[in-house]
């Protein structure tokens, strides 16, 4: 569904950059401006522009900026700890918090008039769900060597012709669950909010889809994050 | 209610994509088995591979249901055994 106002295409198209009418462009100037593209790096400068206006100067007292900051990653790191253990966190951390970041404020920032979640596009999270489903292969592999096979082997070595197709399975839909899941809901949300503002915006129809949005937004990116940290855990641990 | 919130959260991160993941493995193995009919075999084996392929679909969907029902009850009896 095309969005009724998009600002930022609104200005690239004044400044005289093609702005795709479809989902997707045929150019790579086409591509570059398609709306998910520009709000995601719309979303990446307003993280490193807050990051850098509320962390400019870290004292040993924290003011209002830092302790937010302070408690937001503390509490994740904390999470992250106590799912999958303190070496894969001190690897890993700032990859999946920067998942979180990402994902959380992408998925609000849809719920402000005039803008877009990135995250309402599936290669948005197509792209965010294969980096996890490659990484945690990768994690397997640097833990177990070629032992990471028994992961996919199941219990008796009877059952391998059964287990294996089962497991690899299993496994991929991991790929597919992961990114559909976020892609749908949020782009349930937008779509939802979109036909509301339009059919009875006078009359602050969308008002309650805004609130479950902001609900929905918050558990989608935790719920993200969480099934990712659950996967490195699994990868890292022994076969049973 | 924060106690509350934090529980739910786990509830729905744990709980929320069992019929998805059910689904998801359905669909990869009866494409799987699809693909394998139609453009490996060139539809000789017609009906065949898609069948299996949406047997193991299904078993893969029953294993995926059972690990997520026993991940988070391992991973509750690591973390606090008297929770």
């Amino acid at each position: 569904m095309e969005h009724p106002i998009l600002f930022i295409s609104i200005i690239l198209e004044k400044l005289g950059l093609p702005i795709p009418h479809g989902p997707i462009g045929n150019t790579l100037l086409e591509k570059l401006c398609e709306p998910y593209m520009t709000y995601t790096w719309f979303v990446m400068i307003f993280l490193v522009v807050v990051g850098k206006l509320t962390l400019s100067n870290i004292e040993m007292i924290p003011g209002k900026g830092q302790n937010f900051w302070e408690l937001l990653i503390g509490g994740m790191y904390d999470f992250f700890n106590d799912n999958m253990g303190s070496e894969l966190t001190e690897k890993l951390f700032p990859m999946i918090a920067t998942f979180a970041l990402y994902i959380a404020v992408g998925n609000l920032i849809g719920l402000i008039p005039g803008f877009m979640s990135p995250t309402s596009s599936i290669n948005t999270t197509l792209a965010l769900t294969i980096i996890v489903w490659i990484t945690h292969h990768i994690i397997g592999l640097r833990a177990h060597g070629l032992g990471y096979i028994k992961h996919f082997l199941g219990p008796i070595p009877v059952l391998i012709p059964l287990m294996l197709p089962i497991e690899l399975i299993s496994n991929v839909a991991r790929l597919l669950s992961l990114s559909i899941r976020l892609f749908g809901n949020i782009m349930a949300k937008e779509t939802l909010l979109g036909i509301l503002f339009m059919l009875a915006g006078a009359y602050f129809a969308p008002l309650p889809i805004m609130l479950l949005g902001v609900l929905v937004s918050l558990v989608q990116a935790m719920v993200f994050v969480l099934l990712t940290v659950v996967y490195f855990g699994q990868s890292n641990e022994h076969a049973h | 209610m924060a106690k509350l919130s934090t529980e739910m959260i786990d509830l729905l991160g744990n709980y929320g994509h069992i019929g998805f993941t059910f689904v998801a493995a359905i669909f990869i193995g009866l494409g799987g088995g699809i693909y394998l009919d139609e453009h490996f075999f060139d539809g000789s084996t017609s009906p065949w591979f898609t069948f299996i392929g949406l047997a193991f679909g299904i078993g893969a969907g029953f294993k995926s249901l059972f690990d997520i029902l026993r991940t988070p009850a391992a991973r509750t009896k690591d973390k606090d055994p008297e929770g």
